[in-house]
């Protein structure tokens, strides 16, 4: 398979040639570096109480203004980074991962396996989200990681799905029964042949998905189901500034930024990720 | 003496690229006289779908036409609006596409696209069925009742081209563009369909434009002949003239390789040495000349042009001789 | 042993909502080294189904077929299991047949690795393989959409010749390729078979072709040999009326040439409705009431050509 070097190479002339995608990696990559280098970036630890300055506007202290106790609502956004890429992280490798598996069972196994696990996928995928998180968290509380769990459990039919139908559609393919033909065994096959053709579209999904993980992590700490106060996640933020609306609209915008930019960072990089490893865009000189 | 129904001059159309404009047409002139059926030889890429797409003016939208008319009864098809010209699809110029599997459409019966086809004429459903299933019949469709009610996918390839062909046959238009119809069809079924074209064009007196890559069926069928080669056309005239007196090497080649010609069985076939040229980065002279075996020095300074009367060809060779 | 592979009354079915259909229905052939042996016929006809049960690929519901004498074995779902290192099989679709994202080292590669070869290492054999089909070794790296229909086609070949098989079945090697082109793969199939003395299986619907490549041939009609035998004796004098039509639709370009065609009547019948008698009468210019009642049996002229017809042609 391509070498890795050869593989960055190959991206980044792609996104050069490609103003949104390259836009979406800047955005990405901006997000990233803020996010993990937060402990030394934030100018105040991000649970600091200073109930004199409460719900302050932006000022040269505080950029982003203070939040109902007081604390610096910058240092609680770049922190809060850092619960948005754990989650993700996690939550998007192991659904990933055991979405190939159980998707490649269903695609390439007996009939009677796809069917019972297209079931399986089709029931998770049916309960609402939330009322799931709910369920969840009244047997362990409240937590991030009942949050990643939560996350996982229903992306996975998601992934499973997807890499399912490729699974399939590349079973009749000539390609396919040529390696049979000439003896390669199942392993094989699925290693060198099914396995590259999907993993493009895969990873691609994956980080489209990035935004969606995020959101749902924020959405389910917003409704007090994910972190616990005093850890700052962008949900609790957007939760916490919800109710002190009239004060101070900062909290929220301030919450909202970085979802918004991870958003539109992962979806234009993910979507130029796709056309710049699709091998039939490529010229046939290259 | 009518006007020719079609007749094209001096046509070059470029497509930008990457790479740089690619010519995919260069001075190309063809004409279809009225109730004539004109056959267009050419492998891949000689751009003979460059030319159609020309034609009915769907152009990808990266082509760019640098020069020429295309003159249908005498109006220049390239300066017609879109309205005007979509209003001569369909009536005045129909067309056959190669696939019988993706011409028809999946969800729709018979009968309604054939009478959607007819959608010009004001006349009452009742009528345009009557006339559907006329045309069926003339395909020689059995069953034609049956057949309106059914969907593409219940009909076989060859019923299915039958079908492209009446629809594009029932506005009886003057010229009937025809690519590879029976290219993707048994040998058996192009044989019925052929003949069947040939009878409807006797009966209906239409100008048939047809394009393909197989030449007992264009011998079966036309009553004149135009050889492309990338981008070019390189000779022309009736089909006797080509077929049995070939004056450019190229034409000469391709009737040699056709293993329908070749008398004695052999196990080396005959093939034409060399590829296609790079279309963006023109080779000087004539286009054949790399992979012709009677190149002169003339052959890679000047581009032949087509000379001789009714049979004409590029090629200097023809120049030379007195 | 000149007769490398062996096929006696092979059947294929299938269940289908309404019944079953029987693809191929009872078919027997000889493969000799060396030779060519071609399998024309029509779509439906289930030619490529043929092809697809002797390497493996598809469930045999009877017959046996032997490879070297030996009888080849069935697996727990009824395909034959040759030895892939002697029997090949070239696809169709030349460019569909190649994974779309691997090079083309890497899919010439593919043989070797699979059958762990001690020769050379694989890169190496890709290289020796494209030479052998006349590609420049810059096409080592290129991906299968970056190559000609022609090109493909030459992988293809180096792909399936890579560990010297006995025999090689080719699908339609000709379809899609121009009339120039054609030529070049067939001459380069004569010239390894040749060198190689492998027997190739053709399977067609291009009978221009089948005259000058192939020295025996077989006529195939709703999965079933019509007529089969020396090809040059079969194309002087053929004696199935559907042998006779389908030469006849082939024209050559001579606008000289008088129109000779026989046209059939009707489509070919569903396998899920053979037809009674002879299956071909439905359709036959030549068809009485017999026809309909009764099978024809197998009749042999002298030299070995077969064909099953109450009313063959030239009586």
């Amino acid at each position: 398979m391509t070498k890795p070097r050869g593989l960055i190479q190959h991206t980044f002339s792609g996104l050069k040639k490609d103003p949104l995608g390259m836009t979406g990696f800047v955005l990405v990559s901006i997000i990233l570096l803020l996010t993990i280098f937060a402990p030394w970036l934030a100018p105040y630890d991000p649970l600091d109480i200073n109930v004199n300055n409460r719900l302050s506007s932006p000022s040269a202290a505080h950029w982003l203004g203070t939040d109902q106790l007081g604390r610096d609502i910058l240092s609680r956004v770049l922190f809060g980074g850092q619960v948005a890429l754990k989650v993700s992280l996690v939550a998007i490798s192991v659904s990933m991962a055991v979405g190939l598996v159980l998707g490649m069972l269903a695609g390439l196994g007996p009939r009677w396996l796809d069917r019972i696990l297209v079931i399986l996928f089709d029931t998770v995928r049916s309960f609402p989200t939330i009322m799931f998180a709910l369920a969840i968290v009244a047997l362990t509380g409240p937590s991030l990681n009942t949050v990643i769990g939560v996350i996982i459990i229903t992306s996975i039919p998601v992934y499973a799905r997807v890499v399912r139908t490729q699974t399939r559609a590349l079973r009749e393919r000539d390609f396919i029964l040529a390696e049979r033909a000439m003896g390669a065994s199942t392993g094989r096959i699925l290693r060198d042949h099914v396995l590259p053709n999907i993993a493009a579209p895969l990873f691609i999904l994956a980080s489209m998905d990035v935004p969606a993980v995020v959101g749902m992590e924020a959405g389910l700490s917003f409704l007090g189901l994910g972190v616990s106060p005093p850890t700052p996640s962008w949900g609790s933020i957007l939760n916490d500034g919800y109710s002190y609306l009239r004060n101070s609209p900062w909290p929220i915008i301030a919450g909202g930024i970085p979802l918004i930019a991870i958003t539109l960072g992962f979806t234009f990089f993910g979507e130029s990720l796709r056309d710049i490893f699709d091998p039939k865009l490529r010229r046939k000189d290259q | 003496m009518n006007p020719p129904v079609l007749d094209i001059q001096g046509l070059s159309i470029n497509y930008q690229t990457e790479l740089g404009p690619l010519q995919a047409l260069r001075d190309v002139n063809l004409v279809v006289p009225e109730g004539k059926i004109i056959g267009i030889v050419g492998e891949s890429g000689c751009g003979k779908s460059t030319l159609i797409s020309a034609i009915i003016r769907l152009l990808a939208p990266n082509a760019q036409i640098k020069q020429g008319s295309v003159n249908f009864k005498g109006k220049d098809l390239l300066s017609l609006s879109p309205e005007q010209m979509r209003s001569l699809r369909g009536d005045e110029i129909s067309m056959v596409f190669q696939d019988p599997m993706t011409s028809l459409n999946p969800v729709l019966t018979i009968g309604r696209q054939m009478s959607d086809v007819q959608h010009r004429n004001t006349s009452s459903r009742s009528e345009k069925n009557a006339r559907s299933l006329m045309m069926l019949e003339r395909v020689g469709i059995p069953d034609p009742e049956t057949q309106l009610q059914r969907y593409p996918h219940h009909l076989s390839g060859g019923m299915r081209q039958r079908v492209a062909i009446a629809m594009a046959l029932m506005a009886e238009p003057a010229l009937l563009i025809a690519d590879e119809p029976t290219t993707a069809l048994d040998a058996t079924l192009e044989v019925q369909i052929i003949h069947r074209l040939k009878e409807l064009q006797r009966e209906f007196g239409c100008s048939i434009l047809f394009i393909s890559h197989h030449l007992g069926v264009i011998a079966e069928l036309c009553d004149e002949v135009v050889v492309m080669y990338a981008g070019e056309v390189v000779e022309s005239g009736s089909l006797r003239e080509v077929f049995i007196d070939p004056k450019h090497p190229y034409t000469q080649k391709l009737l040699e390789c056709d293993p329908a010609r070749i008398a004695q069985p052999t196990r080396e076939l005959p093939v034409i040495e060399g590829s296609l040229p790079n279309l963006v980065n023109l080779p000087a002279g004539c286009i054949f000349r790399e992979r012709c075996s009677h190149a002169m020095t003339r052959c890679s300074a000047e581009r032949p042009v087509l000379s001789g009367g009714h049979h004409q060809a590029a090629c200097h060779l023809l120049e030379s001789s007195p | 042993m000149s007769t490398l592979l062996t096929v006696r009354d092979l059947r294929v079915r299938y269940s289908v909502r309404g019944g079953f259909v029987d693809v191929v229905h009872g078919v027997s052939l000889d493969i000799n080294r060396g030779e060519t042996t071609a399998i024309v016929g029509e779509s439906g006809s289930g030619k490529t189904t043929l092809a697809m049960a002797l390497c493996g690929l598809a469930p045999i519901h009877g017959g046996e077929v032997r490879l070297d004498g030996e009888m080849l074995k069935q697996d727990r779902k009824n395909r034959l299991n040759p030895d892939r290192k002697r029997v090949a099989l070239m696809f169709q679709d030349p460019v569909g047949s190649l994974n779309p994202r691997m090079t083309v080292r890497r899919a010439l590669a593919e043989p070797f690795r699979i059958h762990g070869s001690d020769a050379q290492s694989p890169d190496k054999e890709a290289l020796r393989l494209l030479s052998m089909v006349g590609l420049g070794d810059d096409f080592a790296d290129r991906y299968p959409h970056q190559l000609s229909g022609g090109q493909a086609r030459r992988v293809g070949v180096a792909r399936a010749l890579a560990l010297r098989p006995d025999v090689l079945i080719a699908d339609e090697p000709t379809a899609g390729l121009d009339v120039s082109i054609q030529g070049e793969i067939l001459n380069l199939l004569s010239r390894l078979q040749k060198e190689m003395g492998v027997g190739i299986l053709m399977i067609t619907h291009n009978l221009n072709v089948v005259r000058h490549v192939a020295d025996q041939m077989a006529i195939m009609y709703l999965g079933r040999f019509i007529e089969q035998g020396n090809s040059q004796q079969i194309f002087d004098q053929p004696r199935h009326p559907y042998t006779a039509a389908l030469l006849s639709a082939n024209p050559s370009p001579d606008p000289d040439a008088q129109s000779s065609q026989i046209e059939l009547k009707g489509d070919v019948p569903s396998l899920l409705q053979r037809p009674s008698g002879c299956e071909f009468h439905t359709r036959c210019p030549r068809a009485k009431v017999q026809c309909r009642n009764a099978f024809p049996e197998l009749t042999a002229t002298n030299g070995n050509q077969q064909f099953n017809c109450f009313f063959p042609m030239g009586e």
